[in-house]
């Protein structure tokens, strides 16, 4: 598989590598169009497959740098550098990306969030409401998919779902 | 004319047409039918069987009940909305034509769940989704297989909510990395913090 890796310059390896990581880590993946010259699409998708799955059991076994280098024996020495520089040098962000991916299994994990503080005036059953409430919103991706969750929550509730947080954090800390 | 317990607006007409039938029962009777009124309002429920008997004296017809409770369903809950005093809103409905007497037991009644009546609708103003409850449940990971050595919590929370309508609750239950619970439990409590400097 990796002889077919030199007919781009070791540095050239390197970029596509990063951008490998880049695709794992869930931001944006080698584009197919920058290398449609040096590789056929076939080759392309089994390279691209190669190194993706080559990063994460690295990582994910934590593989050491000898066993690695042996899985690229078949590559010239400077190309095989420049994979193993590239794995070393994003080692943590690739163990997070499979700490992520390892949160997502059969669960729906917490993408983001965004809160709102307002304070209500007036309503159609009481003039003078003056009351502050806590919109709050959570991304939940579930399956791929993105779900907002959305909830108004006034005095109590807040201090209801913190105090509830407080608990969980305290055990967090403790393992930590 | 306009009435602070209209929300400084004319009185319904209606309104002012029923106030002649309260005029009818005795002040002491009308007292006590302010008292289930307001029990109505509080979400207390109101004793049918107790209201008619309250106007068997007046011989009142079904209509003139249903009237009698819808009139001092709205003088009691309008007031409350707008915030009006008792002694402004006795002074109010003695305007409207309501004997003294009976305006100052209705506003004594008032006077008593002012507050209760106050909290109630504030209750139950509009609301979008609410938090029910919440549980939770902290992890530790060993091992997966994306990563054979984890060694993270994670935390899991299940969060319950109610929608406008009574009866669409709805549950979460998401899973987050503690990281992302720090800072979620951080900006909630600067959110919080804000909330209580508005008291």
């Amino acid at each position: 598989m990796m002889e077919i890796l030199s007919r781009i310059s070791a540095t050239d390896c390197v970029k596509l590598c990063h951008r490998v990581v880049d695709g794992l880590c869930g931001r944006e993946p080698p584009c197919r169009s920058d290398y449609s010259t040096t590789w056929s699409l076939e080759e392309w998708l089994q390279l691209l497959d190669f190194l993706t799955s080559l990063f994460r059991l690295a990582v994910g076994n934590a593989i050491p740098d000898e066993e690695v280098l042996a899985k690229l024996s078949d590559a010239d020495h400077s190309h095989a550098d420049a994979v193993l520089s590239v794995l070393r040098g994003r080692w943590e962000e690739i163990r997070r990306a499979l700490l992520d991916r390892t949160s997502s299994i059969s669960s729906a994990t917490l993408q983001d969030f965004d809160w709102q503080l307002k304070l209500a005036l007036s309503s159609d059953k009481i003039s003078s409401l003056n009351t502050p409430l806590l919109s709050l919103c959570l991304d939940v991706r579930e399956n791929g998919a993105l779900r907002p969750i959305t909830m108004e929550l006034n005095r109590e509730e807040v201090s209801t779902l913190i105090s509830s947080l407080e608990a969980a954090n305290k055990v967090v800390l403790q393992l930590k | 004319m306009r009435f602070r317990f209209c929300g400084d607006l004319d009185c319904p007409d209606w309104v002012l047409a029923e106030i002649s039938t309260l005029a009818k029962i005795s002040s002491v009777k009308m007292k006590l039918l302010c008292a289930q009124v307001l029990k109505d309002l509080l979400g207390e429920g109101i004793d049918y069987d107790k209201v008619g008997k309250l106007t068997a004296d007046a011989k009142f017809e079904s209509g003139d009940i249903k009237a009698t409770v819808a009139v001092l369903s709205f003088i009691l809950s309008s007031a409350a909305k707008h915030d009006v005093d008792s002694e402004s809103l006795s002074s109010e409905l003695q305007q409207l034509g309501l004997p003294k007497e009976h305006a100052t037991g209705l506003c004594k009644s008032y006077e008593d769940k002012h507050s209760a009546l106050q909290d109630k609708l504030r209750d139950t103003s509009l609301r979008l989704r609410r938090l029910d409850s919440v549980s939770w449940r902290v992890d530790y990971t060993l091992s997966s297989s994306e990563l054979r050595e984890v060694n993270e919590p994670l935390v899991q929370l299940r969060l319950q909510t109610q929608g406008a309508e009574p009866g669409s609750s709805d549950t979460t239950v998401v899973s987050v990395s503690p990281d992302k619970f720090r800072v979620l439990l951080t900006e909630l409590k600067q959110a919080q913090a804000m909330m209580n400097a508005l008291q």
